[in-house]
C-alpha cells in the first residue's frame, strides 16, 4: 500500500513538473551589468539607512583571511611610501645623499639601521611573495584548502627569511 | 477508499496539498516562482556576457585585468634587472611600473570600499592626481637626483658606525 502511494505520488509530482517542463533549461540574461546591480544595491540601502550586518567583527579569523588583508595592507603602505618619497623629492630643497647622511648621523641607536632595513624589506618581500601566490591562483592552480594553507605558510617563511637576509646585507 | 481518493488528489495537485491542512494555503508552484517580466515559469537569472545582448559589449574590464597581471610579472622581472644593471633606463622603467602597479592596485581598493556615483568619481580623481604627482616626483628624482637604483644602493650601503 505504501509502495503504491509512493509510486503514484512520484507520478503526481512528475506530472506537475511537466507543466513547467522548462525547469532551469532556460537561463535569462539580465539587462544590467554587475556594476549597475551593485550601484543599485548600495544607493537603495544607504538611502534606507539600513545597518550592515556584522561580518569581520564576528567571523573567526583564519590564516588565509589575514594574509589576504595583509597583502592589501602592505600594498597600500608601500604605495603610500612611494608617493610620499616622490612628493618629498619634489618639495625638499636638498639632495637625497644629504638627507640620508643627515638621518644616519642622528644615530638613534645601534640597531636602528638593521631594524630600518628589516622594516623596509619585510612589506616588500611579503607583498612580492604573496603576489606570486596570487598569480599562481590566476593560472587556476592551488585553490584546494590544504593547498591554500600550504602556499600561505611558504610565503610567510620566505618573507621572514628574505627580510632577515636583506636586513643583514 | 479514502486512501484512493487522497492518491488521486496527489496526482492532480502535487504533494503540497498533503502538507497543508487548509486548502487556502495551497498555491500552485508556478505563482510562487513566477517572475513578472519573465515568460518562463521557472528560470535562472544569470549575468550573461553582453556581447550578444543589449549591453555595453566592451572587453575593457577583462583587458584591464590581463594588463594588471602582465604588469605584475614585468615588475617581478625588473627586480633582478635593477640589481644587476642599475642605471637610468631601469630607473625610469621602475618609476613607470611602480606607479602604474600602485595606481591600479589602489583603484581596486577604491572599487571595493567606495560606493555612490559621486564619491567614486571623486575618489578616482584624487587617485589619478596622486599617481600623476608620484610619477612626476619619481621622474624628477631620476633626473635631478641619484635615481631609484642608486638611492636603494646608498641606503643599503649604510653601516653601523
Amino acid at each position: 500500500m505504501a509502495l503504491l502511494l509512493r509510486t503514484v505520488a512520484r507520478q503526481g509530482l512528475c506530472s506537475s513538473r511537466l507543466q513547467f517542463a522548462v525547469l532551469y533549461r532556460h537561463a535569462v540574461p539580465m539587462g544590467t551589468t554587475a556594476k549597475e546591480e551593485m550601484n543599485k544595491f548600495w544607493t537603495k540601502n544607504t538611502r534606507l539607512n539600513r545597518p550592515v550586518s556584522p561580518h569581520v567583527s564576528i567571523y573567526k579569523w583564519s590564516v588565509p583571511m589575514m594574509m589576504s588583508i595583509s597583502h592589501r595592507g602592505t600594498g597600500v603602505a608601500l604605495s603610500s611610501g612611494i608617493s610620499a618619497f616622490a612628493l618629498a623629492a619634489l618639495v625638499l630643497p636638498e639632495s637625497y645623499p644629504y638627507y640620508l647622511d643627515l638621518i644616519h648621523s642622528m644615530s638613534f641607536g645601534p640597531q636602528f639601521l638593521a631594524f630600518s632595513k628589516f622594516a623596509l624589506a619585510f612589506p616588500v618581500a611579503y607583498h612580492t611573495f604573496n603576489g606570486i601566490r596570487h598569480l599562481i591562483w590566476d593560472l587556476g592552480k592551488g585553490f584546494r584548502i590544504p593547498e591554500v594553507y600550504r602556499s600561505g605558510y611558504i610565503v610567510i617563511a620566505l618573507t621572514v627569511v628574505t627580510s632577515i637576509g636583506l636586513a643583514a646585507m | 477508499m479514502a486512501a484512493l481518493v487522497r492518491i488521486s488528489s496527489v496526482c492532480h495537485r502535487g504533494v503540497s496539498p498533503l502538507l497543508f491542512r487548509s486548502s487556502s494555503l495551497i498555491r500552485p508552484l508556478a505563482v510562487q516562482k513566477k517572475d513578472r517580466d519573465c515568460p518562463y515559469l521557472i528560470s535562472a537569472k544569470i549575468h550573461a556576457t553582453p556581447s550578444n545582448y543589449a549591453g555595453s559589449g566592451s572587453k575593457a574590464a577583462s583587458l584591464h585585468w590581463t594588463g594588471e597581471r602582465i604588469l605584475s610579472i614585468v615588475l617581478l622581472g625588473l627586480a633582478p634587472v635593477a640589481y644587476y644593471y642599475p642605471g637610468p633606463a631601469v630607473d625610469y622603467t621602475l618609476a613607470a611600473a611602480l606607479t602604474l602597479h600602485g595606481h591600479w592596485g589602489l583603484g581596486q581598493v577604491l572599487t571595493d570600499y567606495v560606493h555612490g556615483d559621486f564619491k567614486i568619481k571623486m575618489a578616482n580623481a584624487g587617485l589619478f592626481l596622486l599617481s600623476t604627482v608620484t610619477f612626476a616626483g619619481l621622474c624628477y628624482f631620476n633626473y635631478h637626483d641619484v635615481g631609484i637604483c642608486k638611492a636603494v644602493a646608498l641606503l643599503w650601503s649604510k653601516r653601523l658606525d
